[in-house]
């Protein structure tokens, strides 16, 4: 299975995903022009990896703003791993935020509501 | 006989009596949302905005002006004398707050739909709006241009009730336009 990166832009995150780790990055903001597009492979990719890999899946996220059209395929990508969850594969995710974002944490918590799998969020920078 | 040359005196009154700190009117492309996304967000670090308001601003621009991009790229093609194609934008300050405003030209026959989907919004506290997004999150993806959700997350960052009106111009099209107080 190949591994994929999109370079980031002003307007859409690095991704970063790399299947001999099991490790899914995006980094950066989101709001770009077709959301739909934008995550379309990402998402192809991860429902790849859970049919063709038994190894553990890692979303590991460093988003500090998504528009609205980007939320919802990301939630997409976490109902894929929330239903992978629920059948016994290891999948988890970990947010980071900066500690001084408080918007982007926020965000960060609304995601986390609506999931049952393992959901880290981790502040950095230095403490205020 | 002479073309009158553009009165920009009181094009800055009118901007300076609004408090428009940015302004632009015309087409809305991505990489035009893209330039006046980073030149907001600038702007308001060095008047040490705070950073929750620097995001909402940005976050509320980002949602009107891809609204404004996407719909006038639907009526992109009519014949144009109004100026279908363009939209306007403004960001300016409203004593101790921002004001995120936006407008363009919108098919009547869309107008209804749009205000009834905008009444909905006032009638809703905080928690009763993030209900609602959560729920529209999960729903189908709307045909059009996932708008509902667009001004959603808008009126949840709003500190006041948002405002809006539709100005008719001729028997078909009106001008439709929406503000924002963060």
């Amino acid at each position: 299975m190949n591994d994929l990166l999109i370079p980031g832009s002003i307007s859409s995150p690095t991704v970063r995903l790399d299947a001999s780790r099991g490790m899914m990055e995006l980094a950066g903001e989101s709001y770009p022009q077709n959301a739909f597009d934008f995550f379309a492979p990402i998402i192809d990719w991860a429902r790849q990896f859970l049919r063709e890999s038994p190894d553990p899946l890692i979303l590991s996220l460093r988003l500090s703003y998504l528009n609205t059209s980007s939320t919802k395929c990301l939630i997409d990508l976490l109902d894929l791993l929330e239903n992978a969850y629920k059948i016994g594969r290891a999948a988890r995710v970990v947010w980071h935020c900066d500690r001084d974002n408080e918007r982007a944490r926020e965000a960060a918590e609304e995601f986390r509501e609506d999931v049952t799998l393992p959901f880290e969020i981790v502040l950095e920078g230095p403490a205020q | 006989m002479e073309t009158a040359a553009l009165d920009l005196y009181s094009l800055r009154k009118s901007f300076m009596e609004g408090e428009v700190l940015i302004c632009f009117n015309g087409p809305f492309s991505h990489s035009i949302i893209e330039e006046i996304g980073i030149a907001v967000k600038r702007y308001l670090e060095t008047e040490a905005a705070s950073r929750s308001a620097v995001a909402d601003v940005f976050a509320v621009f980002v949602e009107l002006a891809q609204n404004v991009q996407s719909y006038t790229h639907r009526l992109k093609g009519r014949k144009d004398e109004l100026g279908l194609d363009a939209g306007t934008l403004a960001i300016g300050r409203r004593g101790d707050n921002y004001a995120v405003s936006a407008g363009n030209m919108i098919d009547q026959a869309d107008a209804g739909p749009l205000s009834a989907r905008l009444e909905e919004l006032l009638t809703k506290d905080k928690p009763g709006l993030k209900a609602l997004y959560k729920e529209r999150l999960r729903g189908p993806r709307l045909p059009a241009s996932g708008a509902g959700l667009g001004l959603i997350d808008v009126a949840r960052r709003a500190t006041q009730r948002l405002s809006w009106s539709f100005r008719q111009i001729d028997d078909r099209y009106s001008f439709f336009s929406l503000s924002v107080i963060i």
